[in-house]
């Protein structure tokens, strides 16, 4: 029954995510959550996608760390994710010679912080815009 | 080891007396504590255990690690929380576990493997990693053996002196055959791996007059690098039976009453625990800790303001190590700051005018491109320094040591000329050409006027015949006079830290008292000993890598004969 759930969330803004990722969020209902993005707070997306804290903290009132586990709980394989940005220039950042498709979501993707480019301290030329 | 040298190994080497008396480890400061209190008659004289002096410690000794001289508490080895036999969902065991798959650590899987042992590699990382094209070895066949004895001699001075001698002979009697063991394992998994021979190994084909012959591994041209080497040879060992477990952060060892280590406990990414029990014992390849910023600025604050090569390099290794009673050495850590990639590698030492990010000349240039680091530690420079020539560099530096790569080499490094590039990073490439200075400058990041005005100078300094400014030899200096001028922009940053854990010649640890402690072994990175100076010395090109493969490739064999 959880997983069903997990499941149906996924399937509603895993697209919305990727879209954001690879930065072509043609307006409508994506739009608003990309301004909120960048703004720093990928969290609220996900409340207002109606995800509850305990969905990914266990328990609201005493937050326990989250794993990547449950970002591809919902959002699914990374490989998969990597074939969705195989063409954002200048390279694909969802696979990578450090970690394959594997890198932790959080090390760019922060839910309650402004998100970072982790790659740019190194790399400058790759200066993706990081929901 | 065909070494006759006995009175090396019968006492005590100064090196590892040294680390006994100044390292940080759990127990070194509290017997010392003792000692000194009953010096001064505080505590009386009969009696006075560890125990007592640990109480009189009071109990954030218990939570985190102390100074040498526990006067101060260090955060950032904090005692790991005790992991219940309720909270593991799954325990399995080896003959041998290796924490880490690197370039030592998936040598000594390996080489435990062939050895006959059952293996498992943790690894926090989703594969394993490594950096670097270059791993060196001594052909011991065609070798002299004063001449090996040169080179640890020579070492030895790199090292400042402080240096375990006999790790650095160790090296050198062995890892011509574990290079090649290493080369030919990879090559079995379809990796493209070369030995290289004498040939990249400028200046120390002879030493004091005496030959020497090298067996040099290349895993390139980048992009690849010995991180594909590995994976390659990660493959070799899982035909060989090794156990690779991925995404799977070692959290603490488990030690027995008696203090052996006989295992460790690992974090899944379902955030679950695993004990991974060694019946012969486990080996520690974690690698550095540039990226604990705390760690970093107790043992090496010259790092501050410089940027990191790597990720994820906590230190773990040495939390765990220590807190199974083992030695980290003293303060002043040796270091690894290069860049080979903004330019071409065989001009990083050539004594080229360099200025700084203000666009002044900083130093003698004559100095080692490992060495820049001391002179821009500053956070305005953080490691930035330019490279500068002109169009005449191909005839003037000719008779220069080094390599001097031609102007249409050069556009492989110049992220601002449209052609393809080939066997380089290219998100790290950093030369640039101008017509003129000021437009150089820009190029490079640096102040015009200060440039041109430094170039001014430069110039007077080289019509003169003399460096009047800094010393450089007269044949070192070449003017920057015609059109178009060269710059590379390089930015040494933290390649790795490498010293470590007080290791025996067998790589086990040791306990305050100099005692090994049973079953713990360290190699790699974090296996201390073989360093000690200031820098990393490049006087062996790819001697890191080196003695990464040595020690795994001995290490492992060693454990899994036990």
């Amino acid at each position: 029954m959880k997983n069903n759930i997990k499941q149906r969330r996924g399937f509603r803004f895993a697209p919305a995510l990727v879209a954001l990722v690879i930065g072509i969020c043609a307006g409508g209902v994506y739009a608003a959550h990309a301004a909120d993005a960048k703004g720093g707070d990928l969290g609220k997306l996900h409340a207002s996608a109606g995800v509850a804290c305990a969905m990914c903290h266990v328990d609201a009132k005493h937050p326990a760390p989250v794993p990547m586990e449950k970002c591809l709980g919902c959002h699914g394989d990374t490989r998969k994710l990597a074939e969705k940005t195989a063409n954002v220039k200048p390279r694909n950042p969802h696979e990578n010679r450090h970690y394959g498709t594997e890198a932790d979501c959080n090390i760019c993707h922060h839910q309650h912080k402004k998100s970072e480019n982790f790659c740019l301290p190194c790399h400058q030329p790759f200066n993706f815009d990081v929901p | 080891m065909d070494q006759d040298t006995p009175q090396h190994e019968k006492e005590m080497d100064s090196y590892t007396q040294e680390v006994l008396e100044r390292g940080v480890s759990r127990r070194s400061f509290l017997s010392r504590t003792a000692l000194g209190a009953a010096g001064v008659g505080l505590l009386g004289v009969a009696g006075l255990g560890t125990k007592k002096a640990e109480a009189a410690q009071g109990t954030e000794a218990l939570e985190f690690a102390k100074s040498s001289d526990g006067g101060a508490t260090l955060s950032f080895l904090p005692k790991p929380n005790p992991i219940s036999d309720k909270e593991i969902k799954t325990t399995l065991t080896f003959d041998v576990i290796v924490v880490g798959a690197g370039a030592s650590g998936v040598p000594a899987a390996l080489s435990a493997a062939e050895n006959g042992a059952k293996v498992a590699v943790i690894q926090k990382h989703p594969m394993p990693i490594s950096q670097g094209n270059t791993g060196s070895g001594i052909d011991l066949a065609t070798s002299e053996k004063a001449g090996i004895e040169a080179l640890v001699a020579k070492l030895m001075a790199d090292n400042n002196h402080r240096c375990n001698p006999a790790l650095l002979r160790q090296w050198a009697y062995n890892s011509g055959e574990a290079v090649r063991w290493v080369i030919n394992r990879a090559k079995q998994a379809g990796s493209p791996v070369v030995d290289q021979g004498t040939g990249p190994q400028h200046g120390i084909a002879k030493v004091n007059g005496y030959t020497l012959n090298y067996v040099t591994s290349f895993f390139g041209p980048k992009p690849y690098t010995a991180g594909d080497g590995m994976r390659h040879l990660a493959k070799t060992a899982e035909k060989a039976g090794v156990k690779f477990f991925f995404n799977m952060p070692a959290q603490q060892l488990v030690q027995s009453k008696s203090g052996e280590v006989v295992g460790v406990i690992a974090k899944g990414r379902d955030g679950k625990y695993t004990k991974f029990l060694a019946k012969k014992g486990v080996i520690l390849a974690t690698g550095d800790y540039q990226n604990n910023e705390a760690m970093c600025n107790y043992f090496i604050p010259d790092l501050k303001h410089f940027g990191r090569k790597q990720m994820d390099r906590t230190g773990d290794g040495f939390a765990m190590a220590y807190w199974a009673g083992g030695v980290i050495e003293p303060i002043g850590h040796t270091k690894m700051l290069h860049d080979f990639d903004a330019g071409p590698a065989s001009m990083c030492d050539m004594p080229f005018l360099a200025v700084n990010r203000e666009g002044k000349r900083f130093v003698n240039e004559t100095v080692d491109m490992s060495l820049f680091n001391n002179y821009l530690r500053d956070a305005k420079n953080a490691g930035h320094y330019s490279q500068i020539f002109d169009a005449n560099y191909m005839t003037q530096a000719a008779k220069w040591p080094g390599k001097l790569v031609p102007p249409e080499g050069l556009k492989n490094y110049m992220p601002d000329d449209p052609s393809p590039k080939k066997g380089v990073f290219d998100s790290l490439i950093n030369t640039h050409v101008a017509d003129t200075l000021e437009e150089l400058a820009r190029k490079l990041e640096i102040d015009p006027k200060n440039f041109v005005a430094s170039v001014k100078r430069y110039n007077e300094v080289v019509a003169s015949g003399k460096d009047s400014d800094f010393g450089k030899p007269a044949d070192r200096l070449i003017p920057v006079l015609q059109a178009p001028f060269y710059g590379i922009h390089r930015r040494v940053r933290v390649s790795t830290i490498c010293s470590g854990i007080l290791v025996n010649e067998n790589h086990q640890a040791l306990d305050a008292d100099g005692k090994p402690i049973k079953g713990l072994y360290a190699i790699g990175n974090l296996g201390g000993g073989f360093y000690g100076g200031v820098d990393y010395p490049l006087t062996v090109f790819g001697l890191s890598l080196g003695r990464c493969y040595t020690f795994g490739y001995l290490t492992g064999k060693h454990v899994a004969k036990l």
